[in-house]
């Protein structure tokens, strides 16, 4: 084997997510086995892709991602002309984690309080949340509120 | 997390593949031999993604193999510094915390990027993080958000007979090993942060 080229390009979640999928449903129309390495990791790597907190959970019922709704959210942000932009591992990190927080989003986005506003910084939840869908939040979640707010004031 | 690696390399088909398409026999052939791999200082290898360029196939001498001359992209896991991941507690000791994705399982956050105000409780054997008199374990199979901050590789290629003795099997260093963070806000058990 010789490496041509170590990064040709980066792939977002959702891409290896529909590439598996389309895969696995090509393999079954054609009634075809695939090798067992092969099988157990693309069933491994689609749970793990379908967990909790992971914004793919539901994409099968509400089909949030789509490349017309990733193209969106590229347009919707640039049109607010944010004082900063974001970087391509930025906005990568973003279609993979879906941040429904400023908290979540400050660990993606370097610099955050720096280069962005408060204003643009809650913009920029609502945005990738129209754009992308929002999680459903979980029973539990309701007791640690306290913390995240003295966390984030705390920032 | 995932990127596009492009190789080149030759696929040998045998000659039962015959009754395959070409391409489905390379692309066989290609998972076969990379899928759920680490390649050193490129990362997991996950699958194939395309077929770019294939020569014509050649039966050499000596066996019925067709030799097929490839250029592809593959699919592999390789998260970049600085990305946040999502994981799973796997187990904690003193030292820290593991966790592992359901495919990939060497990844460890050592105790010193744990939030400020991390205690190990000896007797549940979890790590707690205490803040404002409230305290939050990290759960085994918790997911959490942690931070890449660093990447080790080992080579696992196999020594001679007698660097072996020096060094049983059993303390093989994984080929790939993720040390990451969960100190800033915002890492850390993800039902945390929940709005």
């Amino acid at each position: 084997m010789k490496i041509l080229e170590s990064q040709n390009g980066l792939l977002s979640n959702y891409e290896v997510y529909q590439h598996i999928v389309e895969t696995q449903k090509r393999n079954k129309s054609y009634k075809r086995r695939v090798p067992g390495n092969l099988a157990t990791l693309m069933t491994e790597v689609l749970t793990y892709l379908r967990e909790k907190p992971g914004p793919l959970e539901k994409q099968e019922e509400t089909g949030a991602y789509s490349p017309a709704a990733i193209s969106n959210l590229l347009e919707n942000i640039q049109q607010e002309s944010f004082q900063s932009e974001l970087a391509k591992g930025e906005f990568l990190s973003i279609l993979n984690l879906r941040p429904d927080s400023t908290a979540i989003l400050s660990v993606i986005v370097e610099d955050m309080e720096e280069r962005f506003t408060e204003d643009e910084q809650n913009r920029l939840v609502q945005i990738i949340g129209d754009t992308l869908g929002r999680n459903e939040p979980s029973a539990d979640a309701g007791t640690d509120q306290k913390t995240i707010q003295s966390v984030e004031n705390g920032i | 997390m995932f990127i596009l690696t492009k190789i080149a390399d030759l696929v040998q088909i045998a000659p039962e593949d015959f009754g395959k398409q070409s391409h489905v026999a390379i692309e066989d052939n290609l998972n076969a031999k990379y899928a759920n791999k680490v390649v050193q200082k490129i990362g997991l290898f996950v699958c194939l993604w395309d077929i770019l360029w294939t020569s014509e196939g050649l039966i050499g001498q000596g066996d019925g193999f067709a030799n097929v001359n490839v250029e592809c992209r593959m699919v592999v896991f390789r998260p970049f510094k600085g990305e946040v991941v999502v994981a799973r507690i796997a187990s904690q000791t003193r030292e820290g915390i593991s966790l592992a994705t359901d495919f990939f399982h060497d990844i460890f956050v050592p105790w010193s990027e744990l939030p400020e105000g991390s205690e190990f409780e000896t007797r549940e054997g979890l790590w707690v993080w205490r803040e404002d008199d409230q305290e939050m374990f990290y759960d085994n199979n918790e997911m959490v958000r942690f931070q890449v901050l660093s990447e080790e590789w080992h080579d696992q290629a196999p020594s001679g007979p007698l660097d072996l003795a020096d060094q049983p099997a059993s303390e093989l260093l994984p080929p790939y090993k993720i040390t990451g963070s969960m100190k800033a806000p915002g890492l850390g058990c993800a039902i945390w942060w929940e709005e």
